[in-house]
């Protein structure tokens, strides 16, 4: 569904992104890990095209991202995202947080798209927050409403760029259980992080990143038992040791 | 020292400097306040667009306003618009178009300027991220902007947005140059044919404190209510 092929970046002269190729096929739940800086939030978006790329392909569902002739806003309305820091708009409720893109974006009449909205805050077990505003709310309520607001778009596949790593530890794991509940769905993700927990009890696949480069795209048992690469080696242990 | 002041100048002339004077006065501040601010924001959108042949001609346009005296601007547009006027219809004479449409235009062009800088930095204060989770969304950039960036600039830039206003409010009185009877006009008027010059005079530097001054703690208060909860 979605296809990287030889795609490179440039930041003036400095290369984030060097000649990164992989595949995520329908359903599939892909991990892609690596140390800071390794280029692997950069690559994550430039498959809906918020991070533009110099060299190479990236397909969507059959779209050409890079492509100056692809409408990007209609592309993106069908990849759903999460970010870091939840990005949810502060000035609007949650229930307009939920409701606005539907209705802007996808065309969709007030009530379906409460309806809608409601079904998915429902689900993420925040129904009784839906007239709130995202101050009200703590750092994982705020993230699982974010997801809600991408699922709410019913899109085709889901980016995560490090859902967990702006929340407190024991908000981790709200986040999570909904992210494990829609990877058991099939829904086709691809989730930057650092829990590798996570990525053990999910991933098909495991994609690890080092200065720009993919070193390491293997199934993911295959990855926490023999990483072929040094690199992956000494990021594991690093990671695990604790 | 007040014995041989006469007072009662002012409430004989309450009518004529309320309903012909501040009026004028309110009216023109409201409408350029608008216009300002619309024009100002459009000018921010400009000049943060990245692109060159939008950006260069905001940026000049808004350098020029705020390095030209307001007197000059008011005379300057009082006796050119009739000019231009004439030149864009092809009127056979110069079209007169008022004290008030003059002023207003005037008023509108030089306050978008100010508007604009202030909105430029209210833009700019909204974080990154928020574009980017519209964009992701996939809101376009008019989307993005009218339902995401610039509600929340726009809050985030009120109480400056205000004190901007009042000091317009303040700087509409020199339309008295071109004799228009606003407030200030008017108080002139009676105080030049009533020869009661220090009454009138103070009484209307009353006013205006007593509205500025009421409208800047009235901003005060705002900020504290509207504040976003982040």
């Amino acid at each position: 569904m979605i296809t990287l092929s030889h795609v490179s970046k440039w930041y003036q002269s400095f290369q984030v992104l060097n000649d990164c190729s992989t595949e995520i096929a329908k359903g599939e739940v892909v991990v892609v890990c690596g140390p800071s800086g390794s280029g692997k939030s950069t690559l994550i978006k430039c498959v809906n095209g918020l991070e533009p790329f110099q060299q190479g392909i990236i397909t969507v569902a059959g779209t050409s991202v890079g492509d100056r002739k692809t409408n990007l806003p209609k592309l993106r309305a069908r990849i759903g995202m999460v970010f870091q820091h939840f990005e949810l708009f502060p000035h609007l409720s949650v229930m307009r947080n939920l409701e606005l893109a539907q209705m802007k974006v996808l065309g969709r009449g007030r009530e379906e798209s409460k309806e809608r909205g409601m079904k998915l805050l429902d689900r993420v077990g925040l129904r009784e927050h839906a007239h709130k505003y995202p101050g009200q709310l703590s750092g994982g309520q705020q993230q699982r409403v974010a997801i809600a607001r991408a699922l709410a778009m019913d899109p085709i596949a889901m980016l995560f760029d490090e859902p967990t790593s702006a929340l407190d530890p024991e908000m981790i794991s709200e986040v999570l259980d909904v992210m494990i509940a829609l990877a058991k769905e099939g829904m086709t993700m691809a989730v930057v992080t650092h829990e590798m927990g996570f990525a053990n009890k999910v991933a098909n696949r495991v994609v690890f990143m080092d200065r720009g480069q993919i070193v390491e795209d293997a199934p993911t048992a295959e990855f926490f038992q023999k990483p072929r690469s040094e690199r992956a080696q000494v990021f594991l242990s690093k990671i695990l040791q604790h | 020292m007040f014995s041989n002041f006469d007072f009662d100048v002012i409430l004989r002339s309450l009518p004529y400097l309320f309903v012909d004077g501040m009026s004028f006065t309110l009216l023109l501040t409201a409408f350029a306040a608008t216009g300002g601010i619309f024009f100002g924001t459009l000018l921010a959108l400009m000049r943060l667009s990245g692109l060159p042949p939008l950006s260069l001609p905001a940026a000049g346009y808004v350098n020029l306003m705020r390095s030209v005296p307001l007197v000059l601007m008011i005379f300057w547009f009082y006796f050119l618009v009739p000019y231009i006027g004439q030149w864009i219809t092809g009127a056979p004479r110069p079209i007169q178009v008022g004290a008030f449409v003059s002023s207003l235009v005037t008023f509108t062009l030089f306050e978008a300027a100010y508007y604009c800088e202030i909105m430029r930095a209210g833009i700019q204060s909204i974080p990154r991220g928020q574009v980017a989770a519209a964009q992701a969304l996939g809101m376009n950039y008019v989307q993005t902007m009218g339902y995401i960036v610039l509600p929340q600039a726009l809050r985030n830039m009120l109480p400056v947005l205000l004190t901007q206003t009042i000091i317009l409010f303040q700087d509409t009185s020199l339309v008295y140059v071109l004799s228009i009877t606003d407030f200030l006009g008017a108080a002139s008027k009676v105080a030049q044919r009533d020869g009661r010059l220090v009454e009138m005079y103070l009484f209307a530097a009353v006013v205006y404190f007593i509205i500025s001054f009421g409208a800047s703690r009235l901003v005060r208060h705002l900020q504290s209510r509207i504040a976003i909860v982040r």
